[in-house]
């Protein structure tokens, strides 16, 4: 089967040959193409195996075509010569100036050629023919041996001289004539490339006469190429693009596509992804679901009373002062809700109400429970659930933003996640805490917990929840925990155990993601959202 | 919360039982303490004072002594170095003050190894002193109502016990006074007080009052009380606990020997040396139950390091009525009272075992669940079906049955509990602002963008003003804010995404980012007055982009939403005239996007072209009119 190539390739390896080496330059004359595109086919050929290169060094000469009178140039020396024979073999170069016609400071210059290649020598400020050595040189050419008299000889020698052309002269008018040539094509020719190379540089003005080295490349199939070559090859047009009108006129069958060079680099294309914290948010949603909870929300304005009272938190619990929670001005207070349920939570307060607690012993004040607050924890949405719904079983989670008054730095935001759960059953017990808040943690990938008692206002028995990291080697605290008092969960109706937790989540984030600053998250590089390995 | 460290040979001592470390580590975990490890203190004594300075780690000799005030660094005479001392480090559990010190902690450890359970009660003897109450700290002029008194004899410091006693004052401040201002201790020499046995705690006016403060020159002459609180660094210290007041607290001797100015500074003249014997303790404070439980707690801990010693009492005449008296009356007017302090009487409760048992989930009959009381060292009698447990006045966290259940629990240790599961069957069911939200990430994320979370506390020039709008009337605005760069709560999510895009200039182009969350609005009809919005916001910033792509990029939005696309030309001053349109849907506008103006892009130093758009989500089908920009 005949292979295929692009036009141009199929073209060059039909004109190779096996028993001889072809020039890369005159396949490219011969075959009305580029140089630089034979030259891309053959180093093509060369790579699969098709072709030998050879690679030849040329000394190329060349005159300057736009130099006057080259086609019959005569060199300044001979010139110089002719006009002295004439002249009685000798004159100062003023004269020899205005005999020849040339300028004394070429004159000047072509002392030098005259004297080295033997047509006389300079004598104080005398130019001298070497008769003798003139007659020598025109000798072959003469139409007969030199005369011995010497106004005879000089006439003689005076006509022989006037028809003679000497080697350089011979080059540069080939040269003029021709174009550039190889000193080796000029050698052949009969040239006296040797000579000529020495004073066809001073014959002419600088840069007249130039020599360049250029490299010749021959080209000669090998076998596998000859082969090639006797079983056909087919010309195909080569394409970059697949385009709409090549399937639609069919034209594909007949092109080939320019092959890529596959390690040149191109520009990435990024996706759209999840950010870190959704996908800890989305998973953590996804195990309380799993485990038949309820999802909530709830303002982030809130009341005191939901946020602190509600939870048995007392007023002047250093987790209300100004300095660690943010106070609203405007909106800055809500409505308390109603007046039987505050009530209770007042009495409970002031001296335990109805629940047995001997309370916090303190007169609890309701301008405090209205003011409004930024929620520090989604156990306000939670307990406000537990209030609308106080009859089990339910089980409810919330997951939310939740705000603290810290100044930014890694490890501070004054806004973070958290997941809230409560679990409304009356064989709900701190074993089935520990229990759901292990199943939890293991459906997030951990395996180790560890449970210490924990204290806090609205929680007894407590529990603070630390899971291991395996990578680190380390226990880390994930939040609290706990079954509501029954000075939270009485006051709003209701009789069972519930059992809360509070959890964050922006920490499990950066432990899921191995980030030490938790600003990573919320003002995100976008380079490292794209490129995190974790989030693949 | 503040770190203490607790001797470790003076803690294995007393529990008595060669505890590992390890173990011991374990076992202080297991009480709920937050333990940080072992460290080496190193300890120089104040060559003036005697007060004890401990550094941890490179920590330096501070430039004065914090109790007297005598310069120490550079003057290698005035300090001497004591040997160093190897303390487990760990937080103050301020719930459990009674677990400050070595003595108090061995207590509670030895009681859940089992090694010594039940309660330990300690004699009270009688009266030595009295001490008269003036109505002048009753006044609304210069209230600190409370005080109680105690006399401990026959106690014998040396360092570590005067240096623990200290310490345990200056936690007990912190965890039970919050920082004195509900409580504040003082401790003195009873034999410095010149055979006197009658004390006054009244207010004294702060102009025409002198004393010597701790710390001063001894022999120096009285210092103004003003004066005690510009210049004497507790002073300064606590002087804003004074503020209000007209007439400053002053606990003195009948014929006017000063032993203190409540809540501030004790006298030179009472102070307790390494050789005193007799101290007179007093708590003054706002409330009666805290300044009880204060001196209770100090006084079992001094009792524990002292076992030698005698507690003998006061008598505070004309008293200040209990809180719940207090509450109930009018607070002033109720009748002043005889007080015998301390009052190291029990308080009582009663636990069902069966409920202990069911709200932990353990098979627990009764005799377990006294068993394990009593490892918590309360003294436990049967009481019929339930238990009587009596509980010591060092315990200031138990206010309910379900607060001896935790004890239990801590006995039974949270590492043995077993976890399960409540047996009943319920639904998973999100809300339907997760489903519409989870719906629209998958359209986004679909479309190549990426999402990013930027903080939902903004401030008036990152928000409106950014875009060159008027500030948003419905903003909600924080009363105190933690720095200028945070008062407000967002109300918008398109100016959080423009700086994000602003913060990673050096980054690759084209960006396309989005940010699904709520924003919040002031709302006369919502029950706190503000109420959250979930909204959708996207911005794409690249070297050509235009209304074309935005357009397009709405359009498949809508689609995904349901609605067909409609728009109106929108003026708004960040968007350039002509490449800025609502969304409409059902008749409301919902969304608004265009072309950013270039104004803004400057203010952003943003140097190429940038889209963007924000919309409502709708919650249940329900379309939400956008309410974040002016239409």
């Amino acid at each position: 089967m005949a292979r295929s190539l692009p036009p141009d390739q199929a073209q060059v390896l039909q004109a190779l040959r096996s028993d001889e080496e072809k020039r890369v330059s005159d396949l490219a004359d011969h075959l009305h193409l580029d140089q630089a595109q034979v030259s891309a086919a053959v180093v093509t050929f060369e790579q699969e195996g098709w072709v030998e290169i050879r690679t030849e060094e040329i000394e190329e000469w060349s005159v300057d075509p736009d130099l006057p009178r080259l086609a019959d140039f005569v060199a300044p020396r001979t010139a110089i010569a002719r006009a002295l024979v004439t002249n009685g073999g000798r004159g100062a170069i003023p004269q020899v100036s205005q005999w020849t016609g040339l300028d004394p400071k070429e004159v000047g210059q072509a002392i030098r050629p005259f004297t080295a290649s033997g047509l006389g020598k300079k004598e104080g400020g005398d130019l001298v023919v070497d008769e003798g050595a003139l007659a020598a040189l025109v000798a072959d050419d003469a139409s007969g041996p030199p005369p011995s008299d010497p106004a005879t000889r000089q006439t003689w020698l005076a006509t022989n001289l006037a028809t003679w052309v000497g080697p350089e002269e011979a080059v540069i008018r080939n040269l003029a004539s021709t174009g550039p040539r190889s000193r080796t094509a000029l050698r052949e020719d009969g040239f006296d490339v040797g000579t000529a190379s020495t004073l066809a540089p001073l014959a002419l003005p600088k840069n007249g006469f130039q020599v360049k080295v250029r490299r010749a490349r021959y080209a000669r199939l090998t076998a596998e190429g000859a082969r090639l070559q006797s079983e056909g090859v087919e010309a195909r047009r080569e394409v970059n693009q697949l385009t709409p009108e090549l399937l639609a006129n069919g034209e594909w069958r007949s092109v080939t596509f320019r092959p890529y060079d596959i390690d040149l680099a191109t520009e990435r294309r990024w996706l759209g992804k999840r950010h870190p914290l959704q996908q800890v948010i989305a998973r953590t949603r996804q195990a309380f679901l799993e485990m038949g909870f309820e999802e909530v929300v709830s303002p982030h304005v809130e009341s005191g009373f939901w946020n602190f009272d509600a939870l048995f938190q007392p007023q002047d619990h250093p987790a209300r002062e100004m300095q660690d929670t943010f106070y609203m001005k405007n909106p800055g207070s809500s409505p308390l809700p109603d007046p039987a349920m505050v009530g209770r939570v007042r009495s409970t307060h002031e001296d335990g109400g109805e629940t047995g607690s001997v309370g916090w012993r303190y007169r609890w004040d309701a301008s405090k429970a209205e003011q409004n607050v930024l929620r520090t924890h989604t156990t306000a949405t939670t307990i406000r659930e537990l209030a609308k719904n106080p009859r089990g079983p339910r089980k409810v989670f919330s997951i939310g933003r939740v705000y603290r008054r810290e100044t930014i730095d890694y490890k501070h935001l004054p806004i973070f996640f958290q997941v809230d759960g409560i679990i409304i059953d009356e064989h709900a017990s701190f074993s089935s805490l520990l229990g759901t808040l292990a199943a939890f943690y293991e459906r997030m990938g951990f395996e180790k917990f560890y449970f210490r008692p924990g204290f806090f206002p609205y929680t007894e028995p407590s529990v603070e929840v630390f899971i291991w990291h395996e990578e680190k080697q380390d226990w880390f605290e994930m939040g609290g925990s706990g079954i509501f008092r029954p000075e939270v969960t009485q006051p709003l109706g209701c009789e069972h155990p519930v059992l809360a937790w509070g959890l964050g989540l922006d920490r499990l984030a950066m432990l899921l993601f191995d980030r030490a600053d938790i600003r990573d998250l919320y003002l995100a590089d976008l380079e490292w959202l794209r490129t995190e390995p974790r989030c693949r | 919360m503040p770190v203490i460290g607790i001797p470790v040979q003076e803690l294995q001592r007393r529990v008595g039982e060669e505890l590992g470390r390890d173990r011991l580590l374990e076992v202080l975990g297991d009480l709920g303490c937050d333990v940080e490890g072992f460290a080496h203190l190193r300890r120089f004594r104040c060559t003036r004072c005697g007060f004890v300075i401990e550094l941890v780690g490179k920590e330096e000799i501070p430039p004065t002594c914090d109790r007297c005030n005598a310069p120490l660094r550079d003057d290698p005479k005035a300090t001497s170095e004591l040997a160093p001392l190897e303390v487990v480090r760990m937080e103050l559990l301020a719930v459990r003050p009674d677990m400050f010190d070595p003595a108090g902690l061995a207590r509670a450890i030895r009681g859940v190894l089992g090694e010594e359970t039940g309660l330990v009660e300690y004699p009270v003897g009688s009266p030595v002193m009295t001490l008269q109450v003036d109505n002048a700290v009753r006044r609304p002029d210069s209230r600190r109502p409370h005080i109680v008194c105690a006399v401990i004899e026959n106690v014998h410091f040396d360092d570590d016990s005067i240096k623990l006693l200290m310490k345990l004052q200056e936690n007990l401040h912190w965890a039970l006074g919050r920082n004195r201002k509900h409580a504040s201790i003082g401790v003195y020499d009873l034999d410095s007080l010149q055979g006197e046995t009658d004390l006054v705690y009244t207010a004294e006016d702060p102009d025409d009052y002198a004393f010597t403060p701790l710390g001063a020159e001894p022999g120096s002459p009285p210092v103004g009380l003003r004066q005690i609180l510009a210049e004497h660094p507790k002073g300064r210290a606590y002087a804003h606990l004074l503020e209000s007041f007209d007439r400053y607290p002053i606990l003195r001797t009948r014929s006017g020997l000063v032993l203190s100015m409540p809540p501030i500074i004790n006298s030179e003249e009472t102070r307790v040396h390494l050789d005193s014997h007799r101290l007179v303790i007093d708590v003054t404070g706002t409330g009666s139950r805290i300044v009880q439980r204060t001196l209770a707690i100090l006084v079992t801990s001094l009792l524990e390091h002292h076992p030698e010693a005698q507690l003998r009492t006061v008598t505070i005449q004309n008293a200040t009525p209990s809180d719940d008296a207090a509450r109930i009356g009018d607070g002033n007017g109720s009748a002043a009272s005889v007080l015998t302090t301390p009052d190291l009487s029990l308080q009582t409760m009663t636990v069902d075992p069966a409920a202990t048992a069911r709200i932990l989930g353990l098979p627990l009959d009764g005799p377990r669940v006294a068993a394990l009381l009593e490892k918590m060292r309360h003294r436990v009698t049967t009481d019929g079906a339930r238990l009587k447990v009596e509980i010591a006045p060092y315990r200031n966290d138990i206010l309910h049955e379900r607060d001896l259940m935790e004890d239990a629990a801590i006995a039974f240790g949270y590492r043995n509990i077993p976890r399960t599961l409540v047996p009943t069957l319920t639904v998973g069911k999100e809300i339907e602002s997760t489903v519409i939200g989870e719906k629209l990430r998958e359209v986004m994320i679909g479309l190549g963008f990426l999402e990013v979370m930027t903080l939902s506390l903004t401030s008036p020039e990152q928000s409106d003003r950014l875009l060159g709008l008027p500030d948003h009337p419905a903003t909600p605005i924080l009363d105190n804010p933690i720095s200028g760069e945070q008062t407000q709560l967002r109300t918008s999510l398109l100016p959080g995404l423009l700086t994000t895009l602003a913060r990673n200039r050096h980054n690759a182009l084209p960006q396309e980012i989005f940010e699904l969350s709520e924003v919040t609005l002031r709302d006369p009809g919502a029950e706190t007055g503000a109420a959250e919005h979930l909204q959708l916001a996207l911005a794409a910033i690249a070297p050509k982009i235009g209304f074309a792509e935005c357009r397009a990029l709405l359009e498949s939005i809508a689609a995904e939403l349901g609605w067909p696309l409609r728009l109106e030309h929108a003026d708004l001053p960040f968007l350039i005239a002509g490449r800025a349109a609502w969304m409409l849907a059902e008749d409301e506008r919902v969304g608004i996007f265009g072309v950013l103006h270039p104004e803004v892009l400057e203010r952003l130093g943003l140097q190429n072209p940038v889209i963007a758009a924000e919309l409502t989500v709708p919650i249940a089908g329900h379309v939400q009119s956008l309410r974040s920009y002016p239409s």
